[in-house]
């Protein structure tokens, strides 16, 4: 049911996410303080730069720094190209958050910095190099098992639906730099948001063959996700990432790779029987011996009435059990 | 009397029993009338919907359809119970062919969800529809002096897509709370991030990695305790506070509220009434913040 707007209220949503509203607080001539990180590479040094710029109509971040370089620093490094949302060049973090300098409207007190969890080449230029080869180790190409039966191909709308969102990507590295789990580096094997909605645009296309998808969602770690949406709320493009790339490549894996889904599918047989989640036998059944080192904690959960093994054992059949059972079974992952 | 049909989810039943326990107290107090759904599911995590997206959204609008048939709104106390069953009713909504799927599924119970239930997180219940000034009212106990740093979680506060009314960088719903209640709120690294829960049961490191500096921040901040709308965030930050602690390398000892918990201080109740003494981190500091009636702070 979508909700049609009357064309006030249309002009007025629209209005209020323009430049010329998000710069409202500003004058022309007013004075914005904007203080810009300076890395140089071949010392590692590392310091921020205090400019001043007067504030001009409608300015964007990617104005100030066109300012910056044009008037006070010419030796500072930053990316642009198209200037108009397109080729995903000029995101920096902005007062602690991932922008497209050419499309967010300046701030009076500005932090400019470059985007977290790439190599930092010069000043706000980052190195995209470990984001193409995650990429290029997904084989990020269609492969279909059978051969081409000729145009029109038998494709809808509704199967291309999470494909087609993640086409939208404009490679910009914001949902990379956000992520928290990437941040982690070394922890996790995760390939991040970026790498995944590149993955997606041929992994959810419904023509591609099913043991090289297999094959690629291997290298993702991709069930290392928590979930977070800091992607989706940097996201320029805005792909709704967990929901229609995450998700989706994550029901994916669990079809074709069950191995790589052992929490998720646990999870979800303790539902069918339960109705609900029984936190001690979730812990049981997925870390088994692993979960005798932390007997500590189980005592003090135990004696602060946090689980109760008296349950886990017992198995009431509840309405709630019997609810979940009836509806999941019927679904096609038993 | 306003009156909810009450879903504490998996974790208030279980890990966070005295989640569910505070916030009946505290309900009480505050004349709120909830009829628990006695025979509603898990809503499913991020796992489920992950996996099995149809049988998600039959759990969660069935939920939605127990609720509606008690003519109530739902109140929730889980972020991320609470965003499962928006985005259910969203879908709901927007896609008639799932909604008379769900439907035909629900029928062999005598179910048939409308979409009119409303969902409400005990945080919204609090500061929309029972109001700032009422609930100041009831401030028997102001909490002077107490310092707390508000963890909101992310499943209260994004996705932008359906939280639209709260700035997803910047809620201040649980600091507009503190002030209420007479307590002082602090700003520190950690009240917009994750606590990384949904990756916990298999791989805790990223929990600890995630939450330790965040920890640290509220303490150096000079936070008393944290305080946190999710209990999904209370297990990671309490359960998990040993490992942390070790992580870091620093004595943490945070205390983690529950929201209700810290409400109840404030309106009267006393911290046995709340289960403060049923947390793994000891909430010992809080005790001299509990309402002594013969002398009025």
């Amino acid at each position: 049911m979508t909700t049609l707007l009357e064309p006030d209220e249309l002009r007025r949503r629209s209005d209020s996410d323009s430049l010329a509203a998000r710069n409202s607080i500003l004058q022309p001539g007013d004075a914005i303080y904007v203080q810009i990180r300076r890395f140089d590479s071949s010392t590692g040094m590392s310091r921020f730069q205090p400019f001043e710029v007067p504030y001009q109509k409608w300015m964007r971040v990617l104005d100030v720094l066109n300012y910056v370089a044009n008037h006070a620093a010419p030796d500072l490094a930053y990316c642009w190209f198209c200037g108009s949302k397109m080729c995903g060049t000029c995101a920096v973090r902005m007062n602690e958050r991932e922008v497209l300098a050419c499309w967010e409207a300046v701030e009076p007190i500005m932090t400019i910095e470059p985007l977290h969890n790439l190599p930092i080449v010069r000043d706000l230029v980052v190195d995209r190099a470990p984001y193409e080869r995650k990429v290029i180790s997904f084989e990020p190409w269609l492969e279909r098992s059978k051969p081409y039966e000729g145009f029109p191909e038998p494709l809808s709308h509704r199967d291309m639906k999470n494909a087609s969102k993640a086409l939208d990507c404009i490679s910009c590295m914001a949902c990379y730099s956000a992520c928290p789990v990437v941040r982690l580096g070394e922890l996790t094997n995760f390939a991040g948001p970026a790498p995944l909605v590149q993955l997606a645009q041929t992994v959810l296309d419904p023509r591609n063959d099913q043991a090289k998808i297999a094959r690629s969602l291997e290298r993702t770690g991709i069930f290392n996700c928590v979930s977070c949406y800091k992607c989706e709320e940097v996201c320029p493009a805005k792909i709704p990432i967990v929901t229609h790339v995450i998700e989706p490549l994550k029901a994916k894996a669990a079809q074709l790779v069950p191995a790589m889904a052992q929490h998720a599918i646990t999870f979800r047989a303790i539902v069918v029987r339960r109705g609900r989640i029984d936190p001690l036998e979730l812990v049981l059944r997925l870390q088994r011996f692993r979960a005798l080192l932390n007997v500590h904690r189980a005592v003090a959960l135990l004696r602060r009435g946090k689980i109760n093994p008296l349950v886990t054992i017992a198995r009431i059949r509840s309405r709630a059990a019997q609810a979940a059972t009836r509806i999941l079974q019927t679904g096609k992952l038993r | 009397m306003m009156r909810y049909a009450y879903y504490p989810g998996c974790s208030a039943k279980s890990t966070c029993a005295e989640l569910n326990h505070a916030t009946h107290r505290v309900a009480a107090s505050l004349e709120l009338g909830l009829t628990e759904l006695e025979s509603a599911t898990c809503t499913g995590a991020r796992e489920l919907r992950a996996i099995d997206p149809i049988g998600f959204y039959s759990l969660n609008l069935r939920i939605l359809a127990l609720a509606e048939q008690d003519q109530l709104p739902l109140l929730t106390v889980c972020n991320t119970c609470t965003l499962n069953l928006l985005d259910s009713n969203a879908a709901f909504q927007e896609d008639p062919s799932l909604a008379r799927a769900v439907n035909k599924c629900l029928a062999a119970e005598g179910l048939c969800y409308k979409g009119t239930t409303r969902i409400s997180h005990f945080l919204w219940v609090l500061l929309d529809e029972i109001g700032e000034d009422n609930l100041r009212r009831r401030v028997v106990n102001p909490l002077t002096d107490l310092s707390v740093a508000a963890f909101y979680g992310c499943h209260l506060t994004r996705p932008p897509i359906r939280y639209g009314f709260v700035d997803s960088r910047n809620n201040i719903a649980i600091e507009k709370l503190a002030r209420v209640l007479g307590c002082k709120s602090i700003d520190y690294s950690g009240r917009m991030e994750c606590c990384g829960f949904h990756t916990a049961a298999h791989n805790e490191a990223i929990a600890i990695k995630l939450t330790g500096k965040h920890i640290e921040s509220a303490k150096v901040n000079g936070a008393k305790a944290m305080v946190t709308p999710c209990p999904l965030c209370h297990t990671v930050l309490d359960t998990l506070q040993r490992e942390i602690s070790k992580d870091v390398g620093k004595k943490l000892d945070m205390p983690i509220v529950h929201l209700p918990q810290l409400v109840g201080l404030a309106i009267g109740l006393s911290p046995e009434e709340l289960r403060l003494d049923r947390h793994v981190v000891p909430t010992t500091p809080l005790k001299s913040y509990a309402y002594r009636p013969e002398k009025r702070r």
